[in-house]
């Protein structure tokens, strides 16, 4: 009985760790099955999305919090009014 | 600290912007440059490489500023050092979870699965769960001086971590890529070689960045903390 041999590595299995990469060299087409495009696009959208979101929340606070200190101060500047409990 | 055109704005705008265009350069070089690596390394999905591990570098680099302000906020509070050490926890959550998020989609490509508890996975999010303490115990257990030393405290045992991530793969095995060595590593492709360098730059810059907006905002967080303080005392503000 004939068995057709593969002709480009397989992936490692989680059974064989000694398999793992030690290296990275270019190949020709790569010999893609799968959605590797897409897996490619989700981790840069979430990382990509974890930076911007983190900014995004970074600079609204800035700006609650500048407007907070404004608020504070005037109230502490002589005759100023009372300030208002934080939200 | 919070003037509109500081001199540190008149630095910090310029960085971003320098930054901008390095992450720019880095995506469009990653995506038409860089070749596909082989199958058994996860193919396409191996680009995710020149992002996933500046990204655990730069969690790295903002658990270093952590311990660091942490250290010296143990030996002598002060509210700069606090909010650096603060800062540098918030960030390292967020490389961290560009890692936690990254790797195990590139895994799925290259192992079959999004998730194994090999030694670096595992060290990897214990380190991020104990960054991810320190900015939950911040933010909801108050702003005090006991509060403040336990999360400094917490912070120099997030970093500790750090190089027990490093050298996880070497000391326990598992599945974890090791192409980053001290022989000169396992880049096969100058241009792979050339991404991960830029990767290295853009993901320096963007953690000094975050850091140091961070800083500021937790500066400015301190300076309410005190003012409040001052109108309450003083009848300004009711309790």
């Amino acid at each position: 009985m004939i068995q057709a041999q593969p002709t480009e590595p397989q992936p490692s299995t989680l059974a064989d760790p000694n398999s793992r990469s030690t290296e990275f060299r270019a190949v020709e087409g790569g010999g893609e099955t799968t959605s590797a495009g897409a897996l490619l696009v989700a981790a840069y959208v979430l990382m990509w999305g974890l930076v911007l979101g983190f900014l995004l929340l970074s600079w609204r606070r800035q700006g609650r919090v500048e407007i907070r200190i404004s608020e504070l101060e005037k109230a502490l500047a002589t005759g100023g009014d009372k300030a208002s409990p934080r939200d | 600290m919070t003037g509109k055109h500081s001199t540190k704005d008149k630095v910090f705008y310029p960085l971003l912007a320098v930054t901008l265009a390095i992450f720019v350069y880095l995506i469009a070089y990653v995506f038409f440059a860089t070749p596909v690596a082989q199958l058994q390394a996860g193919g396409l999905a191996q680009k995710i490489f020149y992002f996933h591990v500046p990204a655990a570098y730069a969690m790295y680099l903002c658990g270093a500023v952590c311990c660091v302000a942490s250290a010296l906020y143990l030996y002598s509070p002060t509210d700069t050092r606090d909010a650096v050490a603060r800062a540098g926890a918030d960030c390292a959550v967020v490389f961290g979870a560009m890692v936690l998020g990254s790797g195990p989609l590139w895994a799925k490509k290259a192992w079959g699965v999004y998730w194994t508890w090999d030694p670096r996975l595992t060290t990897t999010l214990l380190s991020v769960l104990v960054f991810v303490s320190v900015v939950v115990l911040r933010a909801f257990a108050g702003n005090g001086e006991a509060e403040r030393k336990f999360a400094a405290a917490l912070g120099v045992l997030g970093t500790v971590n750090l190089p027990i991530i490093h050298y996880a793969v070497l000391m326990w095995g598992g599945n974890h890529p090791t192409v980053i060595t001290k022989t000169g590593g396992g880049l096969r492709h100058p241009a792979m070689s050339h991404a991960l360098l830029v990767g290295f730059v853009a993901m320096t810059l963007l953690a000094a960045l975050l850091v140091w907006a961070r800083s500021r905002l937790a500066v400015a967080d301190a300076r309410v903390a005190r003012l409040e303080e001052q109108a309450i005392a003083s009848g300004k503000l009711d309790f």
